[in-house]
């Protein structure tokens, strides 16, 4: 691997990472934004650089989520609710050093499972029929019980509000335009991203400069802090969790790295020695998420390299990546141009180690930025996350609906109800209904299609499991 | 995000400036912004990115890219509208320019902007994977005859050209199928491989993958003319079915362009499609080259939607 290779590596994960922990801006806008400087790049060296991006992206996305209670990106979301409380106690550096940490065991994983495992993965990719997706977007819905935080109700109601946002568009089915009103902006739906920055920057802002004494700094961690021997003995657990699944969700095409992180947040709750430190700051909360996205930065490459079939946008932008260069991913690839694939391992190694060196560097000036005096840094915030929404399409609708979903999110914290229900909504629920709607068109309207299909019979069995299990605990008497 | 693309012009006329500055009149604008609603690395982006290479010398200007997304095309659309007819901004076209305005009715839509030309077709055509026991289009038709409510045809999206094609597929054969919507054409793939559909129709660029590897078998092209690079497929309309469906790449700009500018377009458009480097590149995607002036693709333009309303209308889509 040249040195041209090697830097461009670096300089992917450093503005991945940037990019990332930019709230507003996702990993496959990130990418987006350096594909037409490689153009004139060497094939290897375009690919690493934007495969970089995505790794440091998704790692970048959990800086903010601990430190400000804003996920970066979709995939850290689950990362905010033990990662901002252990900040809270004074305990963000260990918390970015265990994200940091988790997010290498996570991309290494990854990686190991694409270098070696990637045919038969794809043949788990190709078993995924509609029915499949309906069924694993129901699995990931049934993790709304443990996110309510207390109020089974009051948690159905926030996923309600989301799966209604996720209404809004083109009709998966038929093609009429759904609730657009007659605007062209809406055609292509809302998208989660300006939801999510809503509901969690501008949400916190206001819900922070509305708190009695919100001007008073309060004692925190100064430093980054690795974690040590006992903190591994407590997370490794969470990271096996997190290795697992986000394999298993990242090589099917559009589950990604959000179902990845909040079911292996669930998980690593219900297996964990210590389930009641779980939504009061608990390291393994901030282990599993972390390291389930990361494995997701490897193995969502594997339909994208084995046939040719990009899982999520950021694989999208790769498959633009593959195609300037005049390269197709697909069966071919391999034999093809071995050189650009063997390439692309080396320079996804590099990538999660540049990650942890960059984390040491910056995540220290990290924590001193967001000690400063609260109203300097909650204008600059705001400021940043405007600019950054605004920047990406040039749309002033998307600001409004960044401010709107604000102002919702305010109100949902004012009422007890909890956000997160409602981004796994607005995630999962374009999926969950397009693949329903679609399995009823395939089966003629038999509802008995998804029992037969056995991929979603066994995930459907396993959601009602969970839901049930969970159901039991809540109202087992104590 | 542009800049790369700007210092690419800049140096390239540098270079043949004085070799060609006779070859043509010289444009009056410099640089031009080519507007496209897609994303870098998308269909129309590299349409563009790949033109401009050709056209900068023969046309002794620079251009840009400048990728307005937003409103399915909308945003862009207006955008250009907007700009002085000067021949400075010209948008890349496709049927979604079309699509999107019936759609949603946005304040300016297709009928907003002037045609310039069109230089390809983008040829439509049916495939199913190779384990498949149907060897062309008519066989599938016959299974869906013969097995009343069990044909599974899949087309990318809900609005797409590619579902009106099946749609006026089904109705040209007389059957039943339930014709599947997908999220783009990898869904689509993946539900065509596993065997969950009879077939899928998509754009030889978007299949070629599984083309080369010989996972995936043609069916029929659904276009009037069998495709050079696969003559041994038939077209659907040589199966007996009246199925022909146009995916166009050209461009469009404000109203009231002057005719010489027009006219230099299509000039520079006939003569960069005759070269050798652009045509080893645009024959490796497949397209069909089909070059038409202002007038031409003023008519071309007016007859797509004017079909395309129409089997929205039939399908119920827009009243």
């Amino acid at each position: 691997m040249g040195l041209s290779t090697l830097l461009a590596s670096l300089a992917g994960v450093v503005w991945g990472i940037f990019g990332g922990a930019l709230p507003g801006i996702s990993p496959s806008i990130a990418m987006a934004l350096l594909l037409p400087f490689t153009y004139g790049m060497e094939p290897v060296t375009a690919i690493v650089l934007l495969a970089s991006v995505y790794v440091g992206a998704e790692y970048g996305g959990s800086i903010p989520a601990i430190l400000i209670r804003t996920p970066g990106t979709n995939s850290a979301a689950a990362t905010t609710i033990d990662g901002y409380e252990l900040a809270r106690k004074g305990r963000a550096g260990e918390a970015l050093g265990i994200s940091l940490m988790s997010g290498l065991v996570g991309g290494l994983f990854g990686l190991v499972v694409l270098v070696l495992a990637t045919e038969p993965l794809a043949a788990v990719a190709l078993a995924f029929t509609p029915p499949a997706y309906f069924a694993l977007g129901i699995l990931g819905l049934s993790v709304i019980a443990s996110l309510s935080g207390g109020s089974l109700l009051k948690g159905l109601v926030g996923a309600f509000l989301g799966l209604m946002v996720a209404t809004v568009g083109t009709d998966p089915v038929s093609g009429v335009p759904r609730f657009t009103f007659g605007s062209a902006e809406l055609l292509g739906g809302i998208r989660p991203i300006l939801i999510m920055v809503g509901l969690f920057a501008v949400a916190e802002m206001l819900e922070q400069i509305s708190s009695p004494g919100w001007d008073r700094a309060d004692g925190r961690d100064t430093r980054l802090k690795l974690p040590g021997l006992a903190t591994w003995k407590r997370i490794w657990k969470a990271n096996a969790i997190g290795c697992g699944i986000g394999t298993f969700e990242g090589v099917t095409p559009g589950a990604g790295g959000t179902i990845a992180a909040f079911m292996a947040y669930n998980e690593a709750k219900r297996w964990s020695k210590y389930p009641e430190e779980f939504g009061k700051g608990s390291v393994e909360g901030v282990a599993a998420p972390e390291s389930a996205n990361n494995v997701v930065t490897a193995t969502a490459l594997v339909p994208l390299l084995s046939l040719g079939i990009p899982g999520s946008n950021s694989a999208a932008i790769l498959l633009g990546g593959f195609m300037i260069h005049g390269l197709m991913p697909g069966p071919l690839l391999f034999q093809k141009a071995p050189d650009v694939v063997y390439g692309l391992y080396g320079g996804l190694l590099a990538a999660n180690i540049f990650m942890v060196l960059v984390g040491l560097v910056i995540l220290t000036p990290c924590i001193w930025l967001v000690n400063r005096p609260k109203p300097y840094l909650i204008a600059f915030i705001l400021a940043l996350v405007c600019t950054g929404v605004f920047a990406i399409e040039q749309s002033l609708f998307d600001l409004g609906l960044v401010l709107g979903a604000g102002v919702v999110g305010y109100a949902m914290r004012r009422f007890g109800v909890p956000v997160l229900p409602m981004v796994l909504g607005v995630v999962l629920g374009f999926l969950v209904e397009s693949n329903y709607r679609r399995s009823l068109v395939l089966s003629g309207g038999d509802h008995g299609v998804f029992l037969q299909d056995p991929v979603s019979l066994g995930l459907l069995a396993a959601a009602l499991l969970l839901t049930g299990y969970s159901l039991i605990r809540e109202f087992k008497p104590k | 995000m542009q800049m790369k693309s700007w210092i690419a012009g800049f140096a390239a006329i540098l270079a043949v400036a004085s070799a060609d500055a006779a070859a043509q009149a010289k444009y009056p604008v410099s640089p031009v912004s080519l507007v496209t609603h897609s994303s870098p690395g998308g269909g129309s982006d590299v349409f563009l990115r790949e033109l401009i290479k050709h056209l900068t010398p023969v046309m002794g200007t620079s251009f840009g890219v400048d990728n307005v997304r937003g409103g399915s095309g909308a945003a862009a659309i207006a955008k250009v509208a907007k700009s002085p007819p000067n021949g400075g901004m010209l948008y890349a076209t496709t049927p979604t320019y079309i699509q999107t305005s019936l759609l949603s009715k946005p304040e300016i839509g297709y009928d907003g902007l002037d045609p310039i030309a069109i230089v390809f077709l983008d040829p439509e055509v049916i495939y199913t994977r190779t384990e498949s026991p149907f060897r062309s289009v008519a066989d599938a038709i016959a299974y869906a005859k013969a097995n009343a409510g069990r044909a599974k045809w899949g087309a990318a999206n809900p609005a797409s050209l590619e579902r009106i094609a099946l749609e006026r597929l089904k109705k040209a054969a007389g059957v039943q199928a339930a014709v599947v919507s997908h999220e783009g054409g990898g869904d689509l793939m993946i539900n065509v491989l596993n065997g969950t559909l009879d077939f899928g129709i998509g754009e030889i660029q978007e299949i070629r993958a599984q083309l080369d590897a010989g996972k995936v078998r043609l069916l029929g092209v659904v276009t009037d003319r069998r495709l050079p690079d696969f003559a041994n497929v038939a077209t659907v309309r040589e199966q007996g079915f009246d199925v022909v469906v146009t995916k166009f790449r050209g461009l469009a700009g404000p109203k009231g362009i002057p005719d010489d500018i027009a006219a230099q377009w299509e000039r520079a458009i006939r003569q960069v499609v005759a070269s050798d480097a652009y045509k080893a590149e645009y024959s490796k995607e497949s397209l069909v080259l089909s070059v038409m002036g202002r007038a031409e693709a003023r008519a071309f333009t007016q007859k797509f939607a004017e079909e395309i309303a129409g089997t929205l209308r039939e399908l119920g889509v827009i009243k």
